[in-house]
């Protein structure tokens, strides 16, 4: 039986960074996928992962980093898979049965379901942005691609996502 | 309402599910980690052992030639030797009992 190696970078706790950034990376999973058991195996294979680059990151930062990529990159993948299956567009997306007001549970509930809809991109900009308070330019670096397309992504997620929640909110400005 | 506060409250972050951390390293201990391998066992170093012990095995064989080739040689020269001191010894002979016959 092989001997185990522990990773490389002095004074890292694998078991800490696990329980420090396991609520980010399963939110990220979970908001972008919408399925709690998918959420939380991508979650590991991402922690799994982790375990075998842990060697090659230089910093905390470079950590959090690293598993938001990874954790983003994941889920999209899984997302496009299940795009070989016949999915419903935000446009033509269900929307929230009973009406909602400011403040009401059921709007977060409401929200991350249309927010779930979106296209994967844009979902994937969304939940960075909104999830992990990132600014533009941090999410396309994680996302690898310009900031100009996170930005115009951003923007067309959230008029669409104001369309869809104003008709379950009736007269209520947004 | 602003939609980026209400963004912000149902894009919170959640907790995984509980014993998702042990679960985590159990994956991470059932899962065998590659040693690095030592230098004298990587392929490349194999091959070169091979080159080298070949490389050796033909210097040996062209060397033992040599020296059996200089063997040979030096048994040849060693005859030659040989058979001269004999024919000296016999032209003695004959030249000793020419002698005699003429006197």
């Amino acid at each position: 039986m092989p001997e185990r190696v522990r990773p490389t970078v002095v004074g890292w706790d694998f078991e800490s960074l696990v329980r420090q950034h396991q609520a980010m990376v399963y939110s990220i999973a979970w908001h972008i996928l919408r399925d709690r058991a998918v959420a939380e195996e991508l979650a590991q294979d991402v922690f799994l992962s982790l375990h075998q680059h842990l060697g090659e990151l230089e910093s905390p930062e470079h950590v959090q980093f690293w598993l938001r990529r990874v954790a983003s990159n994941r889920a999209l993948d899984v997302v496009r898979r299940r795009q070989r299956r016949p999915m419903v567009s935000l446009e033509n997306a269900p929307e929230p049965v009973a009406a909602v007001k400011p403040g009401d549970p059921m709007l977060g509930t409401a929200l991350q379901k249309l927010v779930a809809a979106l296209p994967e991109k844009a979902r994937a900009i969304v939940v960075l942005r909104y999830q992990e308070d990132l600014d533009p330019a941090e999410i396309a670096r994680i996302l690898g691609i310009p900031v100009g397309t996170v930005k115009s992504q951003l923007q067309r997620a959230l008029g669409l996502l104001r369309q869809k929640l104003a008709r379950s909110l009736g007269e209520i400005s947004i | 309402m602003n939609l980026d506060d209400e963004l912000r409250s149902a894009l919170q972050r959640q907790e995984p599910p509980p014993e998702f951390a042990e679960r985590v390293l159990a994956r991470v201990a059932a899962v065998p980690v590659r040693m690095p391998r030592p230098w004298f066992r990587l392929p490349v170093m194999r091959w070169a052992a091979a080159m080298a012990a070949t490389v050796m095995l033909l210097a040996g064989g062209l060397e033992y030639r040599h020296y059996e080739g200089e063997r040979a040689k030096a048994q040849v020269l060693l005859a030659v030797r040989i058979a001269a001191n004999k024919l000296n010894k016999v032209q003695r002979k004959v030249q000793m009992i020419s002698h005699r016959s003429n006197s």
